[in-house]
């Protein structure tokens, strides 16, 4: 393995590294770094005012309807959940396979994870109608009878799944985070304020930071604790991972819908949430080396490795399309049949071909070394991906439900101003939170870049 | 067999490094090296400072296994226990209705929910324990000695009939910067 790791060396001396990694959020921010923000915000607005504004007046803003009853909400959910889910693969599976290149990913993989189920969270949220009464779902004693959860609903499984899922990612994250906080801690003596005012935030931030790193001084008897912890939190985010989309997945199987009720859903949907997750990763690491000039930590060799994934992961997605076709060709019910004969010939048709272009044709490019080390091509590539794997629930939510058993029931739908609003809100809010990290917080896991380099010259002194 | 004494220290064995002699070292191998010498030299009261974890020094120093596995179990198995008992009292005594033609424990239908539970206060015990265990919390907590949470490895060595001779005796050959901290 020793090629292996001088591909991930960085080999600069700590200090210098500790000044790379914090430049973001020591440094006033660029004009890019700006433009960027104002672009995301403004998008995260038109989202929160149509979203409030739908408090006012109901739902009939939006195009839900029978027998559409789902509508993009479900759509953005399902995307932004899959969204989160690579954070986790790359910050607990990988770990465990003691895939060293990562460690410079993680930290962000991690925030996408995140500020993506924070996102996804907001749509079942307006979907209940009264998100005021959303802790009724909660299985509390209560005064209305005694009225109770009903245990045996996925869609109780899945609050279940989406809580544990973001409060795990979460302390995970911070519990990370902290020996980083202790670095950036110790550097606010070096800091001058101009003004009286300058002084004065840089106070504030400096308590703040004091705070978040919990007192941390690196003792080798916490570590020694913390490290286990890592390893621990690892092996319980690995089955949280999968089963978090296994369960959105039963939100679908679980129903008798022809399309959905299938056995491959779970497989299924969690690899295709690895393939658009890998994807966004993609998309947020280049921006983030590009501007913030990380090129040493998150190399070309990281994008490569995250293209094969992505390679890997597509055509899993294809085979699961495939065998959904297969399975309801050989299944004897001409209404599942004719499910899937309405995907590629039904008015929706072209959105099932848009997700198989997309999904399907795009991540073979990923097979030439030439391609998949060229910058501009994987950019290119990752947003594809996820317009497809948007697409994706598209074809699964509104081509299955907009015609099922009966014809008479049969409709179209028809998003409305309302939806697109919400769609752009929802990439609005995931990037302003992000841009809003980068300048914050460490992105790089600085204390686990310097324990790999580290360990390995120990390694190779013994 | 492991006695009660023993797991207390296995449990609380931070020690806060309030006086004595910190040296500090510009590598992780003299670093260890500093820390096999000191445990050779029977030093009861000492800890290692490092801006990463460095594989192989909690041998070095002699810690005991973490304790922190057996704390992540217990709270995985007392979730999974407590809600089991708790769906089961309310599908079973409280609120006993028939959905879509299911016995009132369907336990089946409940393997998503418990799972989310056990790993969820697995999760939370586990990093509670390493916040009681490891001893954070305590935000003015003064670093002992300069950098090691940037690029300096330091050891601490806390006895009291400990004088500046002797650490220098017991870290003898290693390119130590010595300090006292009161």
């Amino acid at each position: 393995m020793a090629t292996e790791e001088n591909v991930y060396h960085i080999g600069k001396p700590f200090a210098a590294m500790d000044d790379d990694v914090m430049r973001p959020i020591e440094a006033f921010p660029t004009k890019l770094w700006w433009g960027a923000f104002g672009v995301s915000a403004f998008a995260a607005a038109i989202g929160l005012v149509t979203i409030v504004y739908s408090w006012f007046v109901g739902l009939g803003i939006f195009a839900i309807n029978n027998p559409v009853g789902w509508g993009f909400f479900i759509v953005n959910f399902v995307f932004w959940v899959g969204i989160g889910h690579a954070g986790t693969l790359i910050s607990a599976i990988l770990f465990l396979f003691r895939q060293k290149w990562r460690t410079s990913i993680n930290r962000a993989a991690e925030a996408m994870t995140i500020f993506a189920v924070i996102v996804a969270a907001i749509f079942p949220l307006i979907h209940i109608g009264r998100p005021w009464f959303v802790y009724w779902a909660f299985p509390y004693p209560n005064e209305r009878g005694p009225l109770w959860a009903n245990f045996r609903s996925p869609l109780l499984w899945d609050l279940f799944a989406i809580s544990t899922y973001f409060s795990v990612s979460l302390i995970f994250w911070y519990m990370g985070l902290v020996p980083d906080f202790a670095t950036l801690r110790d550097r606010f003596e070096r800091y001058k304020a101009r003004s009286k005012v300058g002084q004065f935030l840089l106070q504030v931030k400096a308590i703040a930071y004091r705070a978040m790193a919990l007192g941390w001084v690196g003792s080798a008897k916490t570590w020694h604790h913390y490290e286990k912890m890592v390893m621990i939190l690892s092996a319980l985010a690995t089955p949280l991972v999968l089963s978090v989309h296994t369960i959105v997945s039963m939100d679908f199987a679980t129903s008798v819908i022809p399309g959905w009720h299938a056995t491959i859903f779970p497989p299924y949907f969690v690899a295709g949430a690895i393939y658009s997750g890998f994807a966004m990763v993609m998309t947020l690491m280049i921006i983030t080396r590009e501007v913030f000039k990380l090129k040493e930590y998150i190399t070309l060799k990281h994008l490569e490795n995250m293209a094969i994934v992505i390679l890997v992961t597509g055509m899993m997605v294809s085979f699961a399309y495939t065998v959904e076709f297969v399975m309801a060709a050989y299944s004897a019910s001409h209404i599942e049949q004719y499910a899937f004969i309405n995907r590629i010939k039904g008015p929706f048709a072209w959105a099932f071909w848009i997700m198989f272009t997309c999904n399907v044709v795009s991540p073979h490019f990923m097979w030439f070394k030439k391609l998949r080390t060229n910058i501009k091509v994987l950019f290119v590539i990752s947003i594809v991906v996820n317009i497809g794997m948007w697409f994706e629930r598209f074809v699964i939510v509104i081509i299955s439900l907009h015609r099922d058993y009966l014809p008479s029931s049969w409709d179209s739908y028809d998003p409305t101003w309302a939806d697109y609003a919400v769609l752009v809100g929802s990439f609005g809010i995931f990037f302003t939170l992000f841009l809003m990290f980068i300048r914050t917080i460490p992105s790089i896991a600085l204390a686990e870049v310097k324990a790999d380099e580290t360990n390995d010259a120990l390694a190779k002194h013994h | 067999m492991l006695s009660i004494a023993e797991i207390k220290r296995g449990l609380f064995s931070y020690e806060e490094a309030t006086s004595g002699y910190v040296a500090s070292f510009k590598s992780a191998a003299d670093l260890l090296k500093a820390a096999e010498k000191t445990k050779q030299a029977n030093v009861k009261l000492f800890d290692c400072f490092t801006p990463c974890p460095i594989h192989g020094l909690d041998h070095a120093m002699g810690l005991h296994r973490s304790w922190i596995p057996v704390l992540t179990f217990l709270g995985g198995i007392m979730a999974l226990i407590l809600g089991l008992s708790y769906i089961t009292f309310i599908d079973v005594f409280n609120w006993s209705i028939v959905f879509g033609g299911k016995p009132f424990f369907s336990w089946p239908a409940y393997i998503p929910i418990l799972f989310e539970l056990t790993i969820y206060f697995a999760a939370v015990f586990t990093v509670v324990a390493v916040l009681v265990l490891g001893r954070l919390g305590f935000i003015n907590r003064k670093l002992p000695a300069a950098g090691v949470t940037s690029d300096v490895f330091a050891i601490w060595l806390g006895d009291a009939n400990l004088s500046k001779a002797d650490v220098e005796r017991i870290l003898s050959g290693l390119p130590a910067d010595i300090k006292e901290i009161q």
